[in-house]
């Protein structure tokens, strides 16, 4: 259990560090792991699976930063797109009408193809490493324990 | 004479040092601009050309006429205005 509160950390980590620059080392999450879940229909047929992929979400958070493929204003606007998709999570967990799952999900989608199409031509690994961790990220956005955790843990 | 001709060259080398950083820097700030207004769902293609307003505000015109200004208000946002 323990690993899950470290992921929700890194990863509020991750949200609201987009558009800062330089390291910012944070005791605790060196050894910060998502694992994100596999694709549907991944060795279901009973085939040999290959591993799963790890991604050092302290590493992301720290390429997020650093990398030249995305500038100063485009940093920022992501992270503003980032933390309006986080408010209307908020909103939903706390069971406000007119916010449905579904179409978090879309916005979700939306939001991770502009990284990933903004990374991908200059930051190819980037693109890859984040598009690795999409199930995840979206699981711990989606499921409202772990949000609320996150929360408690951006606020803290 | 040699003395002329060695600051002569002297300037040319310094000219063709400084040049290539600049428009490097300048080919940055448009690929960031153009990119930002693509985010906003701003139509555009490419900024062609900008102008630095002050410090995080630029106005950019696209290759298809276009204007915008962009900049960080004081909440911290990216505004991307029409002109």
């Amino acid at each position: 259990m323990f690993w899950m509160l470290k992921i929700l950390v890194a990863l509020a980590v991750l949200l609201a560090g987009l558009a800062t620059s330089g390291p910012d080392p944070r005791p605790g999450l060196a050894e910060a792991r998502a694992y994100p879940t596999p694709s549907p229909g991944c060795g279901a047929s009973g085939e040999p699976k290959a591993a799963a992929p790890t991604l050092d979400l302290e590493s992301l958070e720290r390429r997020l930063r650093e990398t030249k493929a995305i500038g100063f204003f485009t940093k920022l606007s992501l992270k503003n797109q980032v933390d309006d998709l986080v408010g209307r999570f908020r909103r939903f967990h706390d069971g406000i009408r007119g916010v449905t799952l579904e179409e978090l999900r879309e916005r979700y989608n939306l939001l991770l193809l502009k990284v990933l199409s903004l990374l991908q031509k200059d930051d190819p690994k980037l693109s890859q490493d984040i598009a690795a961790s999409r199930e995840a990220i979206w699981d711990l956005l989606a499921d409202p324990d772990k949000f609320r955790t996150l929360s408690k843990e951006a606020k803290s | 004479m040699i003395r002329v001709f060695s600051l002569a060259v002297a300037v040319l080398a310094t000219a063709l040092a400084v040049a290539p950083a600049g428009s490097a820097e300048d080919a940055a700030v448009k690929k960031d601009l153009t990119a930002v207004i693509a985010l906003n769902g701003m139509p555009c293609g490419e900024v062609v050309s900008f102008e630095r307003r002050g410090e995080n505000d630029y106005v950019a015109t696209c290759q298809d006429g276009n204007r915008y200004r962009i900049y960080v208000n004081p909440e911290g946002r990216v505004v991307v205005e029409k002109r």
